[in-house]
């Protein structure tokens, strides 16, 4: 469809717009990492360690979650900072000692909250999505 | 570019992780390094049919490549400290109400708090430490002695982990959230070896022992610098008070009279132990920030070393 006059000039575009599509996906994923970690602990029915979570994760999004596993552990700190998590120290055999964690009520509480701003700024967006695809 | 220098094994992946954190703060590094650690072991042991350079292809997919990773920590890092931080406080704009703002520093009260919690952890840091190496030493001649020695070591990285969130939490100087463990992979008298010529298995002991002199250093400082300062205020406005009428001019205890500074002097007094509790506040500061930094250089590797 596009008139491929100059081949650089569009493999630089092309690129271009990747490095964007990947910043545009980082900075929506600042937030939402967050709220997915608190909700797969929420499901959860025992503690959980990195890599369990991370798996659960990859197994919800058919094996290519769209957060990439290692930016899940620092988030974890950050939850478990705030209060929103605990976490225990288990000792390993197979590697460094484990942190397992689970959601705390604080965490249950901003779960709650989360949940209703997530789904309101999910329909605020798809309203315009919708009315958008439509008419283009 | 990633191609090129894809890590075949978890050691690579490691180091890679290790050279793209370089310049960051040490307990992040030891953190983000323990972190992928677990993830790779347990990703290469749940792909038991493949070999350890197959699935190590497959993890910048999943895990995601170093210098991403990297990164991840290096902006949440900046979100947790400024989530975390106390909330600013309004810029004094004379001398004298930066002097007096340290009393509305929660780092202030913080640090001094550590410091007189520091007797009591100095003590039980220095005699565990004692008595572990003078039993261990004493044992070395009979076959229980190495394990004894083992397991002292073993105890003394989790105590390191323990004073550092203390640390963390107190003076606000950012920890290791893990304990340091033995390395994998290597048989146990290489393992030994490589423990006891870990810098950092002899810096947490030289903690430890140096905790009982500065703890009770620490917690002289606080007590003696409140109770000075807290008693020339409270004598002088107890003076001062007596003078005006109230009760009969003099403070008896056991017999003994007591008077305070004349009318004249007394408000040279209060002034002067105000400035003395307000000094002593900016030293336990200080002290605060100081400690933070000793305990990071004695209890956390530095990033050149795993």
């Amino acid at each position: 469809v596009e008139p491929d006059t100059d081949l650089d000039a569009s493999d630089t575009e092309r690129s271009d717009q990747e490095r964007l599509s990947h910043k545009f996906q980082r900075e929506l994923n600042a937030g939402l990492v967050g709220l997915v970690l608190l909700a797969v602990l929420d499901g959860a029915d025992e503690d959980l360690y990195g890599y369990q979570i991370a798996k659960r994760l990859q197994d919800l999004a058919d094996g290519n979650p769209p957060v990439k596993q290692g930016a899940l552990y620092p988030v974890l700190r950050q939850l478990s900072s705030n209060g929103l998590l605990a976490s225990r120290i288990v000792p390993s055999y197979a590697g460094p000692p484990r942190r397992y964690y689970r959601i705390t009520e604080v965490g249950r509480a901003t779960l709650a909250e989360w949940r209703d701003i997530w789904r309101n700024t999910r329909d605020f967006v798809d309203g315009f999505m919708d009315s958008n695809g439509a008419a283009s | 570019m990633n191609e090129r220098t894809a890590p075949r094994s978890i050691e690579q992946y490691l180091a890679a992780l290790r050279a793209a954190l370089a310049g960051e703060d040490p307990a992040l590094v030891q953190d983000a390094l323990y972190d992928a650690e677990e993830y790779l072991r347990a990703e290469v042991a749940a792909n038991a049919g493949r070999t350890e350079a197959d699935t190590l292809e497959l993890i910048a997919s999943t895990y995601g490549a170093p210098e991403e990773v990297a990164e991840a920590y290096r902006t949440t890092e900046k979100q947790v400290r400024t989530a975390l931080a106390p909330p600013p406080r309004t810029p004094r704009r004379t001398a004298l109400g930066r002097f007096f703002a340290v009393y509305s520093d929660t780092r202030t009260w913080t640090a001094l708090f550590f410091m007189l919690l520091s007797l009591v952890t100095g003590i039980f840091y220095f005699t565990v430490t004692v008595t572990g190496l003078s039993v261990s030493f004493g044992m070395l001649v009979l076959i229980i002695g190495i394990p004894f020695f083992l397991l002292f070591v073993g105890f003394t990285r989790v105590l390191a982990l323990a004073e550092g969130r203390l640390v963390e939490g107190l003076l606000g100087q950012r920890m290791p959230r893990r304990p340091v463990y033995p390395v994998k992979g290597v048989g146990i008298f290489e393992s030994i070896k490589l423990m006891l010529m870990d810098r950092r298995t002899w810096t947490t002991m030289f903690y430890f022992v140096l905790m009982l002199p500065l703890g009770i250093l620490y917690f002289v400082i606080a007590v003696v610098g409140i109770c000075v300062s807290l008693g020339l205020i409270g004598g002088s406005v107890m003076g001062l008070l007596l003078e005006t009428g109230v009760g009969s001019g003099a403070v008896n205890v056991d017999g003994m009279m007591y008077h305070g500074p004349s009318p004249l002097f007394a408000p040279i007094v209060i002034i002067g132990g105000v400035l003395l509790l307000t000094l002593v506040m900016h030293l336990a500061r200080g002290i605060g920030r100081a400690h933070g930094t000793l305990a990071k250089h004695l209890l956390v590797a530095r990033t050149d070393q795993t």
